[in-house]
């Protein structure tokens, strides 16, 4: 078995910058874990940790139940793909392969068993003979992450293995990496800050911030149900809208209101939101969940804002419509056919029931758990 | 567009003039080595008569009381030796130091970046006494150890400065990989160091090649001394052959310039040593 375990794990750097704090992480067997932020927020120095690259200063961390926070990398049976791939340049592809297996004194026949099959998984059998310089990004990309299966390690490591290539090749070996992962049935533990990159591979997405984690849960959790502003803003693209706004209770039901317009909470929803009424909140509506009126049907009145359209960009498959509702800038992505113009008004329905309502103080989403996730998915 | 053809040729003459000014010693002494004494001593520029010789390097060569021959195997003997072992010695001390973390790291670097501002002529007479106490004088040895610590803290720094260039990343790759610190520095380390390695062997072979001044102080047998103490010998007390002395520097400076023109191709790579922090 080989999860990872990371228990309370904590890093202060030698000038005192704690980077990392109370990190409690679970990485099953065979699963695909990203640990996703902004630059700055923990998640490389937490994948250095595992490693054994980075001491830790607190806590524990364990691999296929055996603690290691005292061992060596090379003893802890894991494999590591480094951003700028980390190929030695004065050693052949094959080489570089082999390296690991040579200083693990693996028999010769072994050592060429293994890198061929990792060069014919990977389609790099023809570039064995070749030095690293002379291989594209993807290319290097590919040898480093043979170099990682040759060992055939219980733990695959990967930094931002993605973000020196450029965007189409990105999309397509994001494919690659997935199906590798399932046909290895490796357990990965992955950094990026790409949330598209994050969303798309990962079995289950960490979600840090100035060392501290703000969310754990897999692509549909994080994205339907954000525990605070931070997730709800940092998973999704075009980004979540928040609305400043105050919550009112009139004829039995809880309206969000602001200048010029009111929008009424399902009943479902409207019960956790009972302590907030005549309080500020923000709230919180993606922009797939903002429909222009003309193609919304069977949508009541109370549901509709009244916006002030700026941009319209037309992406083909949909449209994003920058709007402006009173102070607040939102985005819209509705049908491709709208009519709306830049510079005049446009009526926007609300999916109330997609609605997240976040408290301005603690900035947790009031509503996290209320909407029911499998009506999502499905 | 006019201004800037006007430039170009600006340049290209100031560039010109200053190369011939570099250039023409040289030049001079070329010319007088390969002439007989005859064409040269009304001004080597004279090309009355040209009649090409190796004569005054053959006679250098094999010159009774001071041979350049013997003075050049002697110059060998120590440079070889003494480019050897400082680097060898500071290449692993200047990778220590730029990768691990250790007590007074920093004032060592200070000390090691100190000691190259030392000048030679300060130390002359204590290294002096040390090696007559050491009974070391007119020996090899001592003229080797002295080149070696003189070598070991620029080779320190000018190494330091360019693993600091190397990828760390690299590094930690062969560490997960399992090698162990003495593998990750000869197996993966040193071979991405030949530029550097190349450069600074060059630079301490040419610093001990030439150097008079410490051979001067340590060596003094007629058979034991270098080639550069020979080329003086060369002169006259009343007769100054002036192909004969300009063949004996030729003959000392070709090596350096052979061993420059060989590591040419790392030579320029490696230089970033002295461009670090």
């Amino acid at each position: 078995m080989s999860e990872v375990l990371l228990e309370k794990v904590g890093k202060v750097f030698p000038n005192g910058f704690r980077a990392v704090s109370d990190v409690n992480v679970e990485v099953n067997d065979k699963e695909f874990v990203v640990l996703v932020g902004p630059s700055g927020c923990g998640k490389t120095t937490t994948l250095r940790m595992i490693a054994g690259l980075e001491e830790i200063t607190d806590g524990t961390i364990k691999i296929g139940g055996r603690v290691v926070n005292d061992v060596e990398p090379k003893d802890r049976d894991i494999a590591m793909v480094f951003q700028n791939y980390a190929l030695y340049p004065h050693m052949s592809v094959y080489e570089n392969m082999a390296f690991g297996l040579k200083l693990r004194k693996t028999p010769k026949a072994e050592i060429k068993k293994r890198v061929d099959e990792a060069a014919r998984i990977l389609g790099i059998e023809q570039l064995l003979d070749r030095k690293p310089k002379q291989l594209s990004g993807g290319q290097r990309q590919r040898v480093a992450v043979g170099r990682a299966i040759v060992r055939n390690p219980k733990v695959f490591l990967f930094d931002e293995p993605l973000s020196n290539l450029d965007a189409k090749l990105r999309v397509q070996m994001r494919a690659e990496l997935k199906r590798l992962h399932q046909n290895l049935e490796a357990t990965i533990v992955y950094v990026t800050h790409d949330q598209v990159e994050a969303m798309t591979m990962a079995d289950k997405i960490v979600i840090m911030k100035d060392g501290v984690i703000q969310q754990i849960g897999d692509p549909y959790t994080v994205y339907f149900e954000p525990r605070n502003i931070f997730v709800a803003g940092f998973i999704g693209t075009p980004a979540m809208n928040f609305i400043n706004g105050r919550l009112k209770r009139r004829d039995g039901k809880i309206w969000f209101a602001k200048e010029g317009f009111e929008v009424a909470v399902p009943d479902k929803l409207s019960k956790a939101l009972e302590k907030y009424k005549d309080e500020d909140v923000l709230l919180g509506i993606r922009p797939e969940d903002m429909y222009d009126k003309m193609f919304a049907k069977d949508v009541k009145d109370e549901f509709t804002v009244t916006g002030e359209c700026e941009v319209v960009e037309p992406l083909g498959s949909e449209t994003l419509i920058h709007a402006r509702i009173g102070d607040d800038e939102v985005v819209a992505k509705v049908d491709p056919k709208t009519r709306a113009e830049a510079g005049s008004k446009m009526d926007l329905v609300l999916d109330m029931t997609m609605a997240h309502v976040f408290d301005k103080q603690t900035e947790e989403n009031v509503l996290f758990g209320k909407h029911s996730l499998e009506e999502f998915k499905a | 567009m006019r201004k800037k053809t006007f430039e170009k040729i600006a340049f290209s003459t100031i560039g010109w003039f200053i190369g011939l000014v570099w250039i023409l010693p040289v030049m001079g002494i070329l010319m007088t080595a390969i002439r007989p004494y005859s064409e040269v001593i009304d001004g080597w520029w004279r090309f009355d008569s040209f009649n090409p010789t190796f004569s005054n390097f053959i006679n250098a060569l094999t010159h009774p009381t001071a041979s350049m021959l013997e003075g050049m195997v002697n110059s060998l003997i120590i440079a070889v030796p003494a480019t050897i072992l400082p680097l060898l010695l500071a290449t692993i001390a200047g990778y220590g130091i730029s990768r691990y973390k250790f007590p007074f790291r920093k004032s060592l670097v200070v000390a090691v970046v100190l000691t190259l501002a030392l000048p030679q002529q300060m130390i002359a007479v204590p290294l002096f006494s040390i090696m007559s106490n050491l009974g070391l004088v007119d020996t090899y040895a001592a003229l080797i150890l002295v080149h070696t610590a003189w070598g070991i803290p620029w080779i320190t720094f000018f190494m330091r400065n360019y693993f600091k260039t190397l990828p760390n990343d690299m590094e930690e790759a062969a560490r997960i990989d399992g090698a162990t610190d003495f593998q990750i520095f000869y197996r993966v380390v040193l071979p991405n160091a030949f530029p550097a390695i190349a450069s600074a062997s060059a630079l301490q072979f040419t610093w001990v090649w030439s150097d008079f001044f410490l051979a001067l102080i340590l060596i003094y047998s007629p058979d034991r001394i270098l080639a550069t103490q020979r080329v003086p010998l060369m002169r006259g007390q009343y007769h100054v052959d002036w192909g004969l002395l300009s063949a004996a520097s030729i003959l000392v400076m070709i090596v350096p310039i052979l061993i420059y023109i060989f590591l040419q191709r790392y030579y320029v790579r490696g230089m970033v040593g002295w461009s670090g922090k």
